[in-house]
Parts: C-alpha cells; sequence; structure tokens
C-alpha cells in the first residue's frame, strides 16, 4: 500500500493497540478500496469523529482477519468534507450519517444524506458532540426541540398511499415497540417494498455525558447504555482504558470476568430466544424461556451482587472476588439448564407451526452479510464465521476450549438457532472458567489519572462486536469515548431481510436481530 | 303456570345464568390449564385458587370508565359487542344441556342449521365492532375475524354434517339422543377435524391471527374499555362454551350418560358441564402446543387442506354408515 500511495500514507503499525493508517483527506477512498482488494471479508466496526481544534478527524475502524486497522484523516473544521465510502462499503452508510449529525462532516456522494439521530428539527449548525458546542446550548435545544415534545404531529395511523405503494408508519410510539424508534415501511400490498429507519429517539448522549465524567464514573455509565448487555458494556470500556495504561490485571480478575460476560451471554440469549417466541405467538415457549432465564440472574445476583446492571467491572480487575463455595452452585444450575437445552432443541428441529414462521423468512445471504458488515448471532447464521471472542481473543477466551457456531441457512429460524447452540457453548465456557479459576489477586489498584493515548478494543457481546474507542489526554477525565454497538450495526440487515418479505413476516424477522433501541442510540 | 318455568329454565337455568356463571368457569379452567402448562400460577387470589377471578375481572371492567373514540360510529360501537355476546347465548339456549334445551323443549327440524348461522351472525357483530371503532388496528382485526370466519365456516358446516348423517336428523337434541355409541367412536377422523376447525372458530393457537398482538396490538379489542370490553371478553368466554358444547351435543352424546339415583336433569346437568371441560381442556392443551401461524399460511391451511378433508370425511361417514356399521351394530 505504500508503494501505491507514496508519501500521503503513514502506516504505523501495533499503534492504537493495531494497526493505523494516517492518509490525507483526499485518499481515504482509496485506502478503503485496497484493503478490500487485499481481503474480501473486510467489513467496517466504526466511524468516529474527534475534534481536534482547528480539524476534525475522521477514523474509520475496519476489521480485517481479526485486526482492526484504523484508517485515519483530518478535515478542516470551517469546510468538513470527505468523500463518501458508502459505495464502496454498504455498511458504511448508517455510520456515516451518524458522524454527520454529531460532527458536521459532510460525506461527499453519500446516497442518503438525511438526518439520522439528531431531530428534524435540530438547528443547522450545532453539532453536539464538537468540543465547542456549548452544553447549555445543546440541553435548550433538546427541551425547545418541537419535534420532540408530545404536541408535534400527531401520530400518523391512518396509511398514507404513495401511488401503489402503501406508507406505514411505525413508530415512534407504537404498541408494539417496545421502545421508541420510528420506522417508515412502504408495502406494496402484502409485501413490504422498503423500509426507511429513523432513531435516535432515546439518545441520551452518553458519548458526550462520559467526556464530563471520571473514568472510574463513565463504568457505570456505559453499563447503562443497554441494560441487558451491561457487563459486556463495562467490561470492553474498561478494557480500552487498560490498554490506554498498559495494565495488565491478574488472571483471576480475567477469569472472572470471562464468567460474568458469558452469564450476560445466557440470560441475554435465553430472554431473546423467549421474546421471540413471544413474538410468533407462542406464549408457551416464552414462558418457558424466561422461567429459565432466572436461575441465570439468580448466578449474576450471587457473583456480583445485582441482578441486571451487574456493576462488577471496574479498571483493574472485578470488583467482587468469586468465593469457593458458588463454584458447586454454579455447576449445578449450569447442569439443569443444559438439560434444558436438549429439550429446546427437539422442540426447533420439530415443532411445525414454529418452524412454519420462522424458516425461509428474512433471509439474508453470506454476501450481503459481508457488505453490510452485520456483526454477531446474524453473521455467524449467514455463515460468516466472526466472533471476537475467536479472531480476537481478551480475558480469558485464549485459553478456553470452544466452538463459533455457524450455520449457512441465513433465516430467522437460522439466527435463533444460532443463539440456542451458544448457549450450550457458554456453559461450557462458564464451566471451564471456573475449574481453570487461577489463583492470586482479583484486581490491582490503578491510578485515578489516566495516561494521555488512545485505544481501540472489541468484545463480543451477546448481539455481536461492541466496539469502543477511547482517547485519554493526561486528566482523569476521558477526552472522546466512542461507543459502537452491535445493535447500530444490524440495522442494515433488518432493511435488507424486511425488502421483499411480507409484513406479517417483519415481527418475526425483526426480532430474529434481537433489536435494543436504547443501545442502538445510545 | 308453564310461562313461569320457561322464564326460569331461560333466565335462570339451564338458560341465562346458568351459562354465565358456567363461562366464567369455563375461563377460570382455562386460564389455570393454561398457566400450569406455561409453569405459571395462574389467577390465585380470588376464591379458592383464583376460582372467582374472571368474576372479579368482569366486575372491574365494569367499574370502569367508558370512553368512545371521536371518530368512532357510536351506536354500533355501543351496541355490536352486546348483540354478539346475546347471540351467542341465544344459541347455546337451543342446546340440549339438563335432558332439553332452555328454549323448546325438543328444539325443532333443522335447528343445527339455525345454531350455525347465530354463529355467524355473532361474528359477524364481533367484526361489526371492530370495524366501528375507527382505528386501523381495530379494523384489520375486524377484518381477520371476518377473513378466518369465512375460511372455517364452510368446513365446520361440513364436518357437523356428519354427525347429522349419522342421526338421520339435523335437530341436535335428536343427535344428541341417538348416540347409545358416542359419534365420536363412530367417526373419528371427523371429530378430530372438528377440533381443528373449532381451534379456528375460536380464534386460538395457532390459528388466534386476530389476536396477534405483535401485529395488530389488541385486534377489534383496540379501541374498548369498560363495560364495553367486559362484554367483548365475555363473548369470547362464551363462544368457547358454545363451540365446546356443539362438540359435545355432535361427538360426544350430548347430556346423557349413566343416571345413578335421582332427577335425570340433575345428571345429564353434571355430565354436560364435564364433558364441555373437557373438550375446553383439550383445546387449551392444543393452544399452549403451538405458535401462531401466518394469516396467509392459516388459509392456506384452510382452503387446501381442511376444506378437501371436511369433504373425504363426509364422504368416508357416508360410505362407513352405509356399507360397514349396519353390519356391526
Amino acid at each position: 500500500m505504500q508503494a501505491r500511495l507514496s508519501d500521503k500514507v503513514q502506516i504505523q503499525p501495533a499503534y492504537l493497540g493495531k494497526a493505523t493508517i494516517h492518509v490525507d483527506a483526499g485518499l481515504n477512498r482509496d485506502v478503503v478500496r485496497i484493503l478490500l482488494e487485499n481481503d474480501g471479508n473486510v467489513g467496517i466496526s466504526a466511524i468516529t469523529g474527534l475534534d481536534m481544534g482547528e480539524k476534525i478527524g475522521v477514523m474509520y475502524h475496519m476489521r480485517t482477519d481479526g485486526l482492526i486497522v484504523t484508517v485515519r484523516t483530518e478535515v478542516p473544521k470551517e469546510n468538513p468534507q470527505i468523500a463518501s465510502i458508502t459505495d464502496l462499503i454498504p455498511g458504511a452508510n448508517f455510520h456515516e450519517r451518524e458522524v454527520a449529525d454529531l460532527f458536521g462532516i459532510v460525506f461527499q456522494g453519500h446516497p442518503n444524506p438525511a438526518r439520522l439521530v439528531l431531530p428534524d428539527d435540530w438547528p443547522a449548525n450545532l453539532y453536539p458532540l464538537r468540543k465547542d458546542a456549548k452544553l447549555e446550548e445543546v440541553t435548550a435545544n433538546v427541551e425547545n426541540c418541537a419535534s420532540c415534545s408530545a404536541q408535534h404531529e400527531p401520530v400518523q395511523l391512518q396509511p398514507q398511499s404513495e401511488g401503489k405503494l402503501v406508507n406505514i408508519v411505525v413508530g415512534p410510539q407504537h404498541p408494539a415497540l417496545l421502545e421508541p424508534e420510528k420506522f417508515q415501511i412502504k408495502v406494496d400490498g402484502e409485501t413490504v417494498n422498503d423500509v426507511e429507519p429513523r432513531i435516535g429517539y432515546v439518545h441520551r448522549g452518553v458519548e458526550k455525558a462520559s467526556e464530563q465524567r471520571t473514568y472510574l464514573q463513565d463504568v457505570y455509565l456505559v453499563e447503562r447504555i443497554c441494560g441487558i448487555c451491561n457487563s459486556c458494556h463495562a467490561a470492553c470500556f474498561v478494557e480500552t482504558v487498560e490498554k490506554i495504561m498498559s495494565v495488565e490485571v491478574p488472571a483471576r480478575a480475567k477469569y472472572i470476568r470471562t464468567i460474568i460476560l458469558e452469564l450476560n451471554r445466557l440470560h441475554s440469549h435465553l430472554l431473546l430466544l423467549g421474546h421471540a417466541g413471544l413474538e410468533i405467538g407462542y406464549e408457551t415457549l416464552f414462558q418457558y424461556m424466561w422461567r429459565d432465564r432466572e436461575p441465570i440472574m439468580d448466578l449474576t445476583e450471587m457473583l456480583t451482587g445485582n441482578r441486571v446492571i451487574s456493576s462488577a467491572m471496574t479498571v483493574g480487575g472485578v470488583r467482587r472476588d468469586l468465593s469457593e463455595t458458588d463454584v458447586p452452585k454454579i455447576k449445578t444450575r449450569l447442569e439443569a439448564l443444559m438439560k434444558k437445552m436438549d429439550f429446546y432443541q427437539k422442540l426447533y428441529d420439530s415443532e411445525p407451526s414454529f418452524r412454519m414462521r420462522t424458516r425461509k423468512v428474512g433471509v439474508l445471504s453470506k454476501e450481503d452479510a459481508l457488505r453490510l458488515c452485520v456483526v454477531g448471532p446474524v453473521a455467524r447464521a449467514s455463515g460468516v464465521n466472526m466472533d471476537v471472542r475467536k479472531d480476537d481473543p481478551y480475558e480469558a477466551y485464549g485459553e478456553i476450549p470452544f466452538k463459533v457456531i455457524t450455520r449457512t441457512e441465513g433465516d430467522t429460524f437460522a439466527r435463533l438457532q444460532v443463539r440456542l447452540d451458544e448457549i450450550t457453548e457458554s456453559i461450557n465456557i462458564i464451566d471451564y472458567a471456573v475449574d481453570h479459576l487461577p489463583s492470586g489477586p482479583y484486581r490491582i489498584k490503578v491510578p485515578r489519572v489516566v495516561t494521555a493515548g488512545e485505544a481501540v478494543n472489541r468484545v463480543e457481546a451477546p448481539r455481536g462486536e461492541l466496539f469502543y474507542y477511547v482517547k485519554s489526554n493526561g486528566t482523569a477525565y476521558p477526552e472522546r469515548v466512542k461507543v459502537r454497538t452491535p445493535t447500530f450495526a444490524n440495522i442494515p440487515a433488518f432493511i435488507k431481510t424486511a425488502i421483499g418479505g411480507s409484513i406479517a413476516d417483519v415481527p418475526a424477522n425483526f426480532v430474529s436481530l434481537d433489536p435494543c433501541f436504547s443501545c442502538t442510540d445510545r | 303456570m308453564l310461562d313461569f318455568l320457561l322464564i326460569f329454565r331461560v333466565l335462570v337455568f339451564p338458560g341465562f345464568t346458568f351459562i354465565l356463571f358456567f363461562t366464567l368457569f369455563c375461563d377460570w379452567v382455562e386460564r389455570k390449564i393454561e398457566a400450569r402448562m406455561q409453569n405459571r400460577v395462574g389467577p390465585a387470589v380470588a376464591g379458592p385458587a383464583g376460582i372467582l377471578q374472571p368474576l372479579a375481572d368482569f366486575i372491574k371492567l365494569l367499574t370502569k370508565e367508558e370512553i368512545i373514540p371521536r371518530d368512532a360510529k357510536k351506536n354500533i360501537f355501543r351496541i355490536a359487542p352486546i348483540i354478539a355476546f346475546s347471540v351467542m347465548v341465544f344459541a347455546i339456549c337451543f342446546l340440549p344441556i339438563d335432558g332439553s334445551s332452555a328454549i323448546s323443549m325438543s328444539g325443532f327440524t333443522g335447528d343445527l342449521i339455525f345454531i350455525m348461522a347465530l354463529v355467524t351472525v355473532a361474528n359477524f357483530f364481533l367484526f361489526m365492532s371492530g370495524w366501528a371503532s375507527s382505528n386501523p388496528y381495530g379494523g384489520i382485526g375486524a377484518a381477520r375475524v371476518l377473513t378466518q370466519f369465512l375460511g372455517y365456516d364452510i368446513p365446520l358446516f361440513l364436518l357437523a354434517l356428519t354427525p347429522a348423517f349419522l342421526a338421520g336428523s339435523l335437530t341436535i337434541s335428536a343427535i344428541a339422543a341417538s348416540q347409545y355409541l358416542p359419534f365420536i367412536l363412530l367417526a373419528p377422523w371427523g371429530f378430530v377435524l372438528f377440533i381443528i376447525a373449532l381451534q379456528a372458530e375460536l380464534e386460538k393457537d395457532p390459528f388466534d391471527i386476530p389476536h396477534a398482538e405483535s401485529e395488530v396490538v389488541g385486534g377489534l379489542e383496540t379501541e374498548y374499555c369498560g363495560g364495553k370490553l367486559a362484554f367483548l371478553h365475555l363473548t369470547r368466554d362464551v363462544q368457547i362454551v358454545l363451540g365446546a358444547a356443539l362438540v359435545v351435543e355432535l361427538f360426544l352424546g350430548g347430556p346423557y350418560g349413566p343416571v345413578f339415583f335421582g332427577l335425570p336433569a340433575f345428571w345429564y346437568s353434571l355430565w354436560f358441564v364435564l364433558k364441555v371441560l373437557a373438550v375446553v381442556i383439550v383445546t387449551e392443551y392444543v393452544t399452549c402446543l403451538f405458535a401462531r401461524l401466518r394469516i396467509d399460511q392459516v388459509l392456506t391451511a384452510n382452503w387446501r387442506m381442511l376444506l378437501p378433508l371436511s369433504v373425504l370425511s363426509l364422504a368416508l361417514t357416508v360410505a362407513m354408515a352405509t356399507y360397514v356399521y349396519p353390519m356391526v351394530v
């Protein structure tokens, strides 16, 4: 690459924990293209905007072979223009729109540069994540924003037609949605023609808020991005900070973190599989799954003191040790769950109405999964072998044997089946981890002030790859925290799989992607 | 004197009051069974084992505020649930419960067809109630009720002819009385298919399309509250009792069973109640076992499977009754 782009490119291997390529503003497309030519499996993990005073940094975090390659470029603040890469990688679409909203960068050539996160009547020159955006101004705008108030535009209940197409607006307030988000579904008869998502209804400004809190406070803030995968957020954040500080956590802490993360995955998967049952009208399955999820919640409470938001992670280790007496309790509970899994597998294999509703519904091909850069069980159900735990091992995953579950069908059934199999794998991981728990301290003391530096980190959350970028300026407060949640990366998959399908399949299809709007928005 | 007896029979037993409380009881049984199958407790607070819960829910709804949407067709919105309920109860009054039905002692020729027609009318009023609410979900839910009903009415009727043919009569009391051997033994295929069609008729899983809350929220009930919602719920429960009672009359020998001592009417009522409960348990069991099908899958299942099968079932019954049973029985 150095040869082809001569001196305009600086490559810094092993920086940011991975590799970084510095390029001039005009060359970002070329670098991305070369990366794509080298490896067809390259995907984009995130695009980070960074206020650098006079300039705005734009970082494209590309994933390739278990590595994150960061393509880094800068644009002047007065005229923040950069060429869009959405035509090269369709998966960059929503990443670019988000950065455009929050940093005011114009992505030239973007197919649909409409607002994604901010309200429609947000002032044109106020970009919340820029450092010069006044906090009072942002809050005042949120409070006065007409489209955020309850009086604005009565909910359009009657479908509007547009020629042959009927426009169905689902949300932001809709009885079938558990959280607020808007989907404009264009329907031709019973067939879905197009889906236009509009997110940001539960945007809480976590990225901005974390800049005003200390690193330690941020651990508890990022946990609240998503109630379900809370431990993953906390773990990903503390790992990033530890990377910046070059802290090596004790081996025992790594194992305990692994156990908590896997418990988190178990509870998330069971919750989703039960919820999927509810969406297709299989109430019995829902009740069974959620009953079997209870012991996992109890285990989480036993280990961390909390049922849901575990607050177990801290910079330098975990906050509680795992006592010897807990081990047999963990083992018996998991053994009982393992027996139940056989029953569910039998149900998945033979229940006709369940299979009729989920098989060949919302098919996502492997090529599309790669092009749209989807992550987690959704990608694995389409035959993409990607799992951060294997590709880029963190915590104790490098030492624990486990399989990455993939399937080739790519339909709703496969996405649920992948999660069902992952539950079994998770149980085995926890089993192995408690058997091989190293002795020693479970946390080390680290200074409150973080050395200047930056790092990216990934964690395999239950819903897929979770990405964090943290930049430290040498104080107790981070300069920038970027969070890219797996649900955000999976929105394109929903659009792709819904189009061409029946409108009655939308709920089943949607739920198989494990939607979570509060973490999509952050 | 005769008038007084008639009023008692219609209003108290086996008429309105009996049907009302029996319906609430069946609702409790249903909820309890569903809960136990799903590893839950179910109603447990009101009365012993929560037996008064359906009554408590009903009274609670009656005390709630009545809200009528601005755009609703107000009169239809108000009366449609009550008419639907009344028609269902009226239909049950023609079924022999304690040996004879509430309204006429021995029914009249062709009252099977009359009752099936009443079921259709009641379903039509349910559709009207959803349609009158002028809410898209109510409208879609109502349209789904009708779509599904149109699909299952024909097979259900064809299957109801199976016992009618075996008994050689279209009068329900005659069909019930002629079952020395319950028709479930003579035409088990008809019974199984009838239960399947009934499952769709009663809008229960795997055919509860009109209640798909992830798609149509509350279906036709979306805009209803207070007393009208109470009546809609009650209509649904009465519909289940009516469906189960039809199965009992057509396939399980009606209210007839061994009389041990005392009044036959007492024993007949007891047998009737027990048989209806058995059918309710079966339908609830099926409900718990399946996921909801998609509306196109339901309609395909109906037209491609259930309709031909019910024709076949009728043909098989005719053949068996003509050539096989005379030699055996």
